[in-house]
């Protein structure tokens, strides 16, 4: 295929991109003049490649699109909904033969005579009307629409939300009138953004992206030539500053290839008013699309990666989510169902939301469907709180279309979706309130290429364990390994806060055949895995540190062993082997049911303790006890004084320009104060949307809080919680006060609730 | 000398020269065609990668990306070698892969008409790794052939 064909697909793919987003959005402002003439450059551009060209077949029907549209664009005729799916079968058939052309380089030979019949029907039905309206509309010295003959679909409530003119009472004799000046009022509301576009264009150039791919490798490669650099140079003094600003530079480049190769989440966004349009005309629903955040962007190859499990979720939304019209109304909710879509950052995932405000998934039904299937035991079931129950319609068995009619939540490949979303490093949260609706959250890393991972070793050899799956680490000294791993039938087992967890030893796993020390030989460290929703522990020798690695792809010969996903050459220059936690569960057997069954036989007393309470971290700040719920806690920081920073006299710790308040009612870092090489320990929170730490001279343990209640009552207290037999009090993130825009009251200090024990 | 070299070339009229890098293994001299040879990397230490098939002899660091080596001892039944060993690069459809061996000798310049095929009598196993030989003055430089000895060919002819 020629270069000029090339170019001339690409920009006819973006026309009708761009088209698409405008049919939808002509649907609600059928008159916006603005929209029209979008659409119609769009057609008209292609048209005139096509001659140029010599595309016979796709002139024509290019050709009948832009009669059509022309037509529309000068207010002859009104965007009927008839008119809408005729143009979006337009829009269907331009690609189809573009697809042809890309594939093929010729046309094919396919017919397109009913389409352009189609097209030009519909330009003769409603010439007619249209004419005499027209004329109407002319004697009254306004040029534009003929509100009169077509009952437009719904022109009332979308006008006044892009103009404010009329109210709605005003509609209905406005009918009979020519339609108020809003067309013209519309067409300058809208005139800026073709503008923007056009300037847009002219800032910024086509990249190929196996360019940008190859930048991003060459990046690679910095990084790991600056982590050599920096552990080579790490005690030469005369090299530190050089180093340094390596560091520096490598760090901004690396940012900056990476924001190259953004994209917005528009551009699958973009695509989902059609599918939504499609699928609530063939379901029967009646739903509104809401976006938001449609400029968060995100890497080119994980928006490709999201853009399948995104349409699916959307699909379930709509098929099972939000009920039909008529069942909306009897219960009492709007006969217009709403399908959010949003995105957004959090720190260095991008979170996407599906959301509708729908039936929700009915607990009760999935229960139940999980123990028909066989997927649980009764007994196990009916220990399980709503949030677990939930997480069982990600498990494939659940997949099946009649599992998801009968159980009526959504289920069609939830799994799909969530081996997608898990494959680029992503994790998917399902949230549902039975009667008000279902959000699904999908949490996407920013980037595929550079992950954040623990080296561990193992057999005198680097491996290398992805952050993402990794919950926490537990070292067992040779002398404790007997005490601590319990053995069922040769199968090792820990117990992680009364639950037990199923141990993988790494080097027997690797050397299958081998000679291995014993646990009680050597140090043991259990990486706590979390993959797929499995949890196992995997023992490793020994712990170096974490690193930013680089993931080299493996040739086909070594992928096929199945356990690493990867490989990369450390800041030693060492090469380390990325060791894939999902692969090591599904070989080692460890399988979620397997989980189950094994945390079952543990004492169900132990069991029904662990789901009641909620998990706290618990601290120790300058003499006192505290817990914050370990659900908040993002990290534990351990830093030199001299990194926390006051804005006024409220400490602050900067992390590459984020700004993270630290909370200090404990006085820790006033006991420190005058020490800056003392180190200080931060706990990390999320609250909300912002981030929080916490100033702790230690942190003690992770335990599971039990309710108090206030003596004589059945009144839960707030604010503390029974934790190791002591009442500790709990610490209220939302009491931090947020950090000021402008420097105002800071005296509001909250404190870490008392320990009353 | 020159003119010499000429006239041979000329007696033989059709025949091609074809330029061969020698490698040692233990004792023994093999040719690789250097048409497949992208670069040759002395004193490396693969990194051994546990379960992988028995020919793979570990990975190396290669200009940025991670090189999958096969060794030739493993292949020829013969016991690993402990220490540094040669890489040749090669590069065969499946993209590069790496060839480990005792050492790298020199490039040979052969005629084609000096090359006989593989003998009946060899085993088969050798015959799916060996091209052929060359009839040298005083010995015979066995040919490797690069394509047969691709990692992704050498998984499916021998399940490892």
């Amino acid at each position: 295929m020629d270069e000029l064909t090339r170019e001339f697909l690409i920009e006819s793919q973006e026309g009708l991109d761009r088209m698409e987003r405008c049919l939808t959005e002509l649907e609600e402002r059928p008159q916006d003049a603005g929209l029209l003439g979008d659409i119609f450059r769009s057609v008209h551009t292609i048209k005139g490649t096509t001659g140029f060209l010599g595309f016979k077949r796709l002139e024509k029907l290019a050709h009948a699109g832009e009669n059509l549209l022309g037509l529309l664009r000068d207010g002859k005729l009104h965007a009927t909904q008839g008119i809408i799916t005729g143009l979006l079968q337009l829009l269907d058939g331009l690609r189809s033969i573009l697809k042809t052309i890309e594939a093929e380089g010729s046309e094919g030979d396919g017919e397109d005579s009913a389409l352009i019949v189609h097209l030009e029907q519909l330009q003769d039905a409603t010439t007619a009307v249209a004419q005499t309206a027209h004329t109407a509309v002319a004697a009254s010295g306004q040029s534009a629409v003929s509100a009169p003959a077509e009952p437009p679909p719904a022109p009332v409530a979308p006008v006044a939300s892009a103009a404010p003119a009329p109210v709605p009472a005003a509609s209905v004799p406005s009918a009979a009138e020519p339609a108020p000046p809003d067309p013209t009022v519309q067409t300058e509301a809208e005139k800026p953004r073709p503008q923007a576009i056009a300037s847009a264009a002219e800032s910024s150039l086509r990249v190929d992206v196996t360019l940008l791919n190859r930048m991003m490798n060459l990046v690679g490669e910095l990084v790991l030539t600056r982590n050599q650099v920096l552990q080579a140079t790490a005690n030469d003094p005369n090299m530190t500053m050089l180093s340094r600003r390596l560091d520096m530079v490598t760090a901004d480049l690396r940012e900056n290839v990476m924001k190259a190769r953004m994209q917005p989440v528009s551009n699958i966004f973009s695509k989902m008013p059609r599918i939504v349009r499609d699928l609530s005309q063939v379901l029967g629903r009646k739903v509104r699309l809401q976006v938001e955040g449609q400029d968060t962007e995100l890497d080119k190859s994980l928006l490709e990666a999201i853009k399948d499990p995104l349409t699916h979720a959307v699909r379930n939304s709509l098929d099972h989510g939000i009920e039909p019209p008529e069942v909306r109304v009897a219960a009492g909710k709007d006969a217009e169902g709403t399908l959010k879509l949003r995105a957004s950052h959090e720190g260095s995932h991008v979170i996407i939301e599906v959301s509708d405000d729908g039936a929700g998934i009915a607990v009760e039904k999935v229960r139940a469907k999980a123990i028909e299937r066989g997927v649980i035991t009764q007994e196990r079931a009916a220990l399980l709180g709503e949030r677990e129950l939930l997480q069982l319609i990600f498990l494939p068995g659940f997949s099946t279309a009649a599992a998801v009619t009968n159980v009526s939540g959504r289920g069609v490949g939830m799994d799909v979706v969530r081996t997608n979303v898990e494959k680029i490093g992503g994790k998917v949260e399902v949230d549902s309130r039975t009667g008000k609706g279902t959000t699904l959250r999908l949490r996407i890393p920013l980037t595929l290429a550079i992950i954040p991972a623990l080296i561990v070793r193992t057999l005198e050899q680097s491996f290398a364990l992805p952050q993402g799956s990794l919950s926490e680490l537990v070292h067992i000294p040779p002398e404790q390994a007997n005490a601590s791993i319990e053995w069922i039938e040769g199968v090792a087992l820990y117990r992680l806060r009364g639950k037990l967890l199923p141990l993988v030893f790494l080097d027997r796993m690797l050397t299958p055949n081998g000679k291995h020390r014993e646990a009680d030989e050597r140090d043991n460290f259990i990486a706590v895995l979390d993959a797929d929703g499995r949890q196992f522990g995997l023992v490793v020798d020994g712990l170096a540190d974490p690193e930013e690695i680089v993931v080299k792809p493996l040739s086909a010969v070594l992928k096929d062993i199945g356990l690493y996903s990867g490989a990369t050459v450390l800041g030693n220059g060492d090469l380390a082997l990325i060791l894939d936690p999902g692969s090591i569960a599904l070989k080692s057997g460890v399988t979620m049911s397997a989980r189950e069954e094994e945390a079952a036989v543990t004492s169900g007393e132990e069991v029904t303790d662990e789901l009641k309470g909620l998990e706290y971290l618990l601290v120790e700040t300058a003499g006192r006890r505290a817990a914050v719920p370990l659900a908040d806690v993002l990290r534990i920081e351990q830093l030199p004084l001299s990194r926390i920073e006051y804005i006024g006299y409220r400490p602050v710790i900067n992390f590459n320009g984020q700004l993270l308040p630290v909370e200090d009612s404990g006085g820790v870092l006033q006991a420190a104060e005058g020490k800056p090489e003392a180190q200080v320990i931060v706990v990390v929170c999320r609250d909300a949307s912002r981030h929080v730490g916490i100033a702790v001279s230690q942190v003690l343990d992770v335990a599971s809080g039990a309710d108090l209640f206030e003596a004589g009552t059945t009144q839960r207290t707030g604010g503390v919680t029974l934790l190791k037999e002591h009442v500790t009090g709990v610490v209220d993130l939302g009491n931090v006060p947020p950090l000021p825009a402008d420097e105002h009251q800071t005296a509001d200090w909250n404190r870490i609730a008392e320990t009353l024990a | 000398m020159s003119t010499a070299t000429v006239t041979h070339a000329k007696e033989n009229g059709t025949s091609a020269l074809v330029e061969v890098c020698s490698v040692r293994l233990e004792k023994t001299w093999f040719g690789v065609p250097i048409s497949h040879i992208l670069e040759i990397v002395g004193g490396a230490r693969p990194q051994p990668v546990p379960l992988a098939p028995g020919y793979v002899g570990g990975l190396v660091h290669y200009r940025g990306d991670v090189l999958t080596t096969v060794s030739l001892r493993h292949l020829l039944n013969m016991p690993p070698k402990d220490g540094p060993q040669d890489i040749i690069v090669l590069e065969s459809k499946g993209g590069c892969f790496g060839l480990l061996v005792d050492a790298v000798g020199e490039v040979l310049t052969l005629s084609a008409v000096d090359f006989e095929q593989n003998p009946s009598t060899l085993d088969a196993r050798r015959r799916a790794l060996l091209a052929g030989a060359y009839k040298l003055k005083d010995k015979l430089l066995v040919m490797l052939d690069p394509e047969r000895l691709d990692p992704i060919r050498l998984s499916s002819a021998q399940p490892s």
